[in-house]
């Protein structure tokens, strides 16, 4: 009799895989991934990537697999993939990602608020704030409040044209643009505003910008 | 159809009566018929700067709750034929008494009549500005080189921005050209810059203003001084004309006075 394998083990050019049938029944697949990880085939330790395919595994799901595969003590869960997310955690990706424009000058009194990066093509004018839970790139003059990467990215920088802002906020780091700083530079022409390993608000070139946050370049391709 | 225009600038005290009396008189000196209409209700003082206090009967709370006809509270400048008439504040009640809607529906109504119809908006932004610029079609922010007004008026053109009307233009008054020049004040280009609208014009400060304003008749109407001058082109430009902006270098020796010291010599 021909069973059905729901789990089965591949060596790739990435290493070892553990593919995880996504029609049979969790508790089946459970039950054999046991048995399978229980076989005397292997030597030594060797570290594996487990694809889950298209069943959405919930975070107890995803405990219970990795618990199960280390029962044996020659294996190790590297990365576990999975074709699906659930539509929330889409949506907030999508806005993460995303990155909004606003066109005009933030004056006085106005807040502007993003999601994901904010793009502000004009001013923000003394009291004007502009707010994004990624980066700010600001075309033009800061001369107000900006607060980078407000949900808690730490990655997340403030750049501007001519950055002469009152005050800089990254995550939970706020600093306020005193005389008596010594990172404001005599030329506020093209900065950049991060945080520094020091876990201070640093400002530098915004030519600096690719060495100190390469993440953030999204470009792919060219030459 | 004549056009409202409101003229506001957030901080009190930079001149915006002033400015609304000698601009609304300036209209009228080129001929057009023009109301001015005082919305600081309970802080009127159009009235006494125009030197028609005492021919007050209605005010426009008593037109708003329909005590009266408009054109019984509008009150006439004698000084022109057909020209110029003030729709005066209460001054017993507060600017709570009256709806931006009701305003709407007066400015709506005063335009039928007037070419220009100037709007004298009190200094805040609750509600006494709501009405004020609830029937304009245009506005005019003014304000004075410092840089508490610069920020107020920063402030107003971003709510002006939020409104239903063409884009604010910018009027600097009681600029003293002595304290421009040393660069002890803020300079015109500077304001203009950091406020990116258009700027309608430049008024120098003259004691004239505040001792014709004491008699009752703005300043516009002497034609040879420096304020007045600066009044009578924003008027022009108002209607259309392309006058240039004067210069500040009153006083100081021009291309001439500076070859004459150099001879001299």
């Amino acid at each position: 009799m021909t069973k059905q394998h729901y789990v089965t083990i591949k060596g790739t050019k990435d290493g070892l895989v553990l593919r995880l049938d996504d029609k049979c029944a969790y508790s089946d697949m459970i039950a054999e991934l046991r048995n399978k990880v229980s076989e005397n085939s292997l030597e030594g330790l060797a570290e594996v990537k487990v694809h889950t395919g298209n069943r959405f595994c919930n975070e107890e799901e995803l405990k219970e697999i990795m618990n199960v595969v280390h029962e044996s003590p020659h294996l190790r869960v590297s990365k576990i993939q999975s074709e699906v997310i659930t539509i929330e955690e889409c949506n907030r990706k999508v806005l993460e990602k995303q990155s909004e424009t606003y066109i005009g000058i933030v004056r006085s009194g106005q807040v502007v608020k993003a999601d994901g990066d904010l793009v502000v093509i004009g001013d923000v004018n003394p009291n004007g704030r502009v707010v994004a839970a990624g980066s700010i790139y600001i075309l033009g003059r800061l001369k107000g409040i900006a607060h980078a990467g407000a949900t808690g990215n730490e990655e997340a920088v403030i750049a501007a044209s001519w950055l002469e802002a009152t005050h800089l906020m990254i995550a939970d780091k706020l600093e306020t643009m005193t005389d008596e700083l010594t990172i404001l530079s005599e030329q506020p022409e093209m900065e950049c505003a991060y945080i520094h390993p020091n876990g201070f608000i640093a400002i530098d070139r915004l030519q600096e910008l690719r060495i100190l946050r390469p993440n953030l370049s999204t470009f792919k391709g060219g030459s | 159809m004549g056009e409202a225009i409101v003229i506001t600038s957030g901080k009190g005290g930079v001149g915006k009566t002033t400015t609304s009396a000698n601009l609304g008189t300036a209209l009228a000196l080129q001929g057009k018929k023009v109301c001015l209409v005082d919305t600081d209700i309970g802080l009127r003082n159009l009235d006494v700067i125009l030197g028609l206090e005492n021919r007050i009967i209605y005010d426009l709370v008593d037109v708003i709750a329909g005590r009266c006809k408009i054109h019984q509270a509008l009150v006439k400048d004698k000084r022109f034929e057909d020209g110029l008439y003030l729709l005066p504040a209460a001054q017993t009640t507060d600017k709570n008494a009256v709806e931006p809607e009701q305003m709407k529906e007066l400015i709506t109504e005063l335009k039928r009549d007037y070419d220009y119809i100037l709007i004298d908006c009190p200094a805040g932004i609750e509600q006494g500005y709501k009405n004020a610029v609830a029937g304009a079609d245009r506005a005019i922010v003014v304000t004075t080189p410092e840089i508490s007004a610069v920020r107020d008026a920063d402030r107003i053109i971003g709510l002006l921005e939020q409104e239903d009307i063409e884009p604010p233009k910018l009027i600097i008054n009681r600029i003293k050209s002595r304290l421009v020049n040393s660069g002890d004040a803020l300079d015109v280009n500077e304001i203009t810059t950091h406020l990116s609208i258009d700027l309608l014009g430049i008024v120098l400060d003259d004691e004239k203003v505040i001792s014709s304003s004491n008699k009752g008749e703005p300043v516009v109407m002497d034609p040879s001084n420096p304020a007045a001058i600066g009044y009578r082109n924003i008027a022009r430009r108002i209607l259309g004309e392309s006058v240039p902006l004067m210069s500040l270098d009153e006083g100081k020796p021009g291309f001439f006075g500076k070859l004459k010291t150099l001879f001299a010599k």
